[in-house]
């Protein structure tokens, strides 16, 4: 998990809510998000049930109202709508902006 | 054996469990395309096996780590914990073929459970258009477990089920033993578990990289930030337009019939007691909710296509973020849009929201959503008082009024979640992660379907309570009958007459009159009855057998009173069956009692606050 928390200052990664309309990213690690408190290793856990696990090829579809909250991936052909706070769980690297 | 085999349905939100139910015992459970439609374990029989076997329809859950109540319905089912209930003998996992890696994951959780298990892989169809193909001997072999391909929606490999079923049913059980679960020696299996099975599909599946173009190109109008939007408020415009407007000539027809079927019956029954019941008891108490059918209808036809189709999750996706606001989220969507049709189902909905005080919010507010049953009330008293004139040029003054009417709830149901919210601020979020399933076109089958089921509902309601309330009702406001030296109509001295009169001062401040406050009553039973029961109050009163109840309620109401009156049913009061699900949901006889005096409380101030205001308008 420490190389995800690193991974922030790398120029080419960066946070799933960071990313915009349309990027294909890759998916390098997850980190925690103090926001969910004690459910923080749930969230992760589920998330990574869902497929978003390292290696895994996700594409920003789009965002939610006012182009902020909720956004939208596609992961393993599946869609999913999720709010920043557990986008930025999800630590990406750039496949194609 | 005493006792039958007993299968159950496991898989994935939304992969077609309760379609393959639906073919294997004959039922008719909901379907529709939208994750978490099924949030209770129901149970049926399996037709056209040798032996009797039981199968279990089970909510959708992507683990066995579940996080919201009705994924634990699921996990206590299968792991035998549910109180009083044997665990089933054998598990059918269900996948969707176009979903595998998803599906996967959790077949093979639940294979370490190390029970008996046979996988159905569905929505093979989809698959095969995709251009997804899938050497299921082979992938049978690695997951070392049968693979039966199936299509729930035409019932293709649903025989070949059945069979391997039957085959199951036959062997003499064998015991197994049982693994426990816990959330450490879990964390780490997920990355080993999808590298397996990302070696499995590589070996046996061929998939195209992309979903169908089409699908792409309407999520980006749909879910787009600000189109998306015009799109949801069209939809809606339509909907209400629709119910509005194109339901009037048939509701018409319907009630002319009953107003000449009433007076064709009293042409040709003698004058007398048994001509009293049916003219003003049977006739005009069910015809006045009856004309209301093609409205519900209609509705209902609106709700199922935007259920088929998919696009349900994208409004909820879309309205996540100003529900939030008020202590929701694109979660409660979906439970508090079926509460227009219903708040018991929308209610039992809540159950697919994780977090608790979320879960409550939402039960608390959810009948403050125009439900179907306030439809005939609100339209009964409209088209009795709203001339029917233009306003604003396009606008039906009539329809208007109606709009208002379910935006009063709507708004009441904000302000009320916002004020709930408040007191618990401060708290851990929950995540929204919602999937979004892949469009689908309505299928016609389940479109008659469901609206045969809410038709014969409907009347099935109109046939047994409706009409066993007004007869009630009836013999309430006819007997005992007027003394010899009386001076007012008989219905001042029956009965019904003496309740209404002994709870009249209680709502005089509403301006109520002792008709209206008899009609309360039963409405308690079944909201449409507050139609049928003015119906029969007034139909009774009247010297002449006309069942146009319009007319009667406009010759004898103020305008400030009609206003209470629709102002006292936006809030209240809740049917009986609602305030026995939140009880059931709730589990807790304090938030059921909040929950049942907060809203007559609410229906109390807001019809006396429009009685006054409007009387003081209206001068
Ligand atoms: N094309 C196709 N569609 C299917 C098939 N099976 C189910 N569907 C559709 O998939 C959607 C979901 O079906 P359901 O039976 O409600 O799925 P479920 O697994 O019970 O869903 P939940 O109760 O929400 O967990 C519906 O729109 C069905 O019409 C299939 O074999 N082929
Ligand atoms: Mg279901």
């Amino acid at each position: 998990m420490n190389t995800a928390v690193f991974a922030n200052t790398h120029p080419l990664t960066l946070r799933l809510d960071q990313c915009r309309k349309g990027a294909t990213v890759r998916v390098t690690g997850l980190i925690e998000q103090p926001l969910f408190g004690a459910q923080d290793e749930r969230v992760g856990l589920r998330l990574k049930e869902l497929g978003f696990l390292p290696g895994a090829p996700l594409k920003v579809i789009g965002f939610g109202l006012l182009g902020s909250d909720p956004l939208a991936v596609q992961v393993n052909g599946t869609k999913f709508a999720l709010r920043r706070a557990e986008a930025a769980k999800i630590c990406v690297e750039l496949i194609q902006a | 054996m005493s006792t039958p085999i007993r299968f159950a349905l496991i898989g994935n939100p939304n992969c077609g469990k309760t379609s393959l139910f639906n073919r294997l015992t004959g039922a008719r459970a909901k379907v529709a395309n939208y994750p978490g439609v099924t949030v209770e374990r129901r149970s049926g029989m399996v037709t056209g096996l040798t032996q009797p076997a039981e199968l279990l329809d089970l909510p959708g859950t992507y683990s066995l780590f579940v996080t919201s109540p009705d994924e634990q319905v699921a996990r206590d089912v299968i792991l035998g914990q549910l109180a009083g209930e044997r665990r089933p003998d054998l598990l059918i996992a269900v996948i969707d073929a176009c979903n595998l890696r998803l599906g996967l994951r959790l077949v093979m959780e639940l294979k370490s459970l190390n029970r008996p298990i046979i996988l159905a892989l569905n929505q093979m169809d989809e698959a095969k258009r995709r251009g997804i193909s899938i050497n299921t001997a082979a992938l049978a072999k690695a997951i070392g477990m049968p693979i039966i391909e199936t299509v729930a929606v035409n019932s293709q490999g649903v025989a070949d089920l059945r069979k391997v079923l039957d085959d199951y049913a036959q062997q003499p059980a064998m015991p197994e033993g049982e693994q426990t679960l816990t959330l450490s020696d879990r964390q780490e299996s997920v990355e080993a578990l999808y590298a397996e099975i990302e070696s499995i599909i590589s070996q046996h599946v061929i998939q195209p990289a992309h979903l169908p173009r089409w699908q792409d190109r309407l999520d980006s109008l749909v879910m787009h930030p600000l189109l998306g939007l015009v799109v949801l408020f069209s939809i809606l415009l339509v909907i209400f337009q629709a119910v509005f407007a194109w339901a009037s000539p048939v509701v018409d027809l319907i009630d002319a019939g009953f107003s000449g079927l009433g007076e064709l019956v009293a042409t040709f029954l003698p004058d007398g007691i048994l001509k009293d019941f049916i003219v003003e008891g049977m006739i005009a108490g069910v015809g006045g909710v009856l004309v209301f059918l093609p409205q519900i209808i209609i509705l209902f036809f609106f709700i199922l296509v935007l259920e088929d189709t998919g696009y349900l999750t994208r409004a909820a996706f879309l309205l996540d973020r100003p529900m939030r606001g008020l202590g929701l989220s694109g979660r409660s969507f979906i439970p508090l849009l079926s509460s227009f049709a219903c708040a018991v189902p929308g209610i039992m909905a809540t159950r697919t929201i994780a977090d608790p005080r979320e879960r409550f919010i939402t039960i608390m507010v959810a009948p403050l959503m125009t439900c179907s049953a306030r439809l005939p009330v609100y339209a009964l008293i409209i088209a009795a008082f709203i001339p029917e004139q233009a306003a604003w040029g396009i606008f039906n003054l009539q329809g208007l009024t109606l709009f208002a009417l379910y935006f009063a709830g709507v708004a009441s149901a904000a302000l009320i979640a916002w004020l709930m919210r408040r007191r618990a601020s401060g708290r851990e979020e929950y995540p929204l992660l919602l999937e979004l399933p892949t469009y689908r076109w309505p299928m016609a089958y389940h479109l008659l379907l469901g609206l045969r089921e809410r038709a014969w509902i409907f009347i099935r309601r109109v046939g047994t309570i409706i009409l066993a309330l007004s007869i009630v009702l009836w013999f309430l406001a006819s007997f005992p009958g007027a003394p010899a030296n009386a001076t007012q109509p008989a219905i001042e001295y029956s009965f019904a007459g003496q309740l209404g009169h002994l709870m009249q001062p209680l709502f005089a401040p509403l301006g109520f009159n002792w008709q209206m406050c008899i009609a309360l009553i039963p409405a308690m039973g079944a909201r449409e009855v507050a139609v049928s029961a003015l119906a029969t109050v007034y139909a009774v009163g009247e010297e002449s057998i006309d069942v146009a109840l319009g007319s009667a309620l406009a010759a004898s109401w103020s305008l400030p009173v009609a206003y209470a009156y629709l102002a006292w049913f936006v809030y209240a009061p809740q049917c009986i069956s609602t305030i026995a699900v939140v009880k059931r949901e709730t589990n807790s006889a304090k938030a059921t009692a909040f929950f049942t005096i907060y809203l007559f409380a609410l229906a109390y101030f807001a019809a006396w606050a429009t009685y006054q205001i409007a009387s003081a308008l209206v001068g």
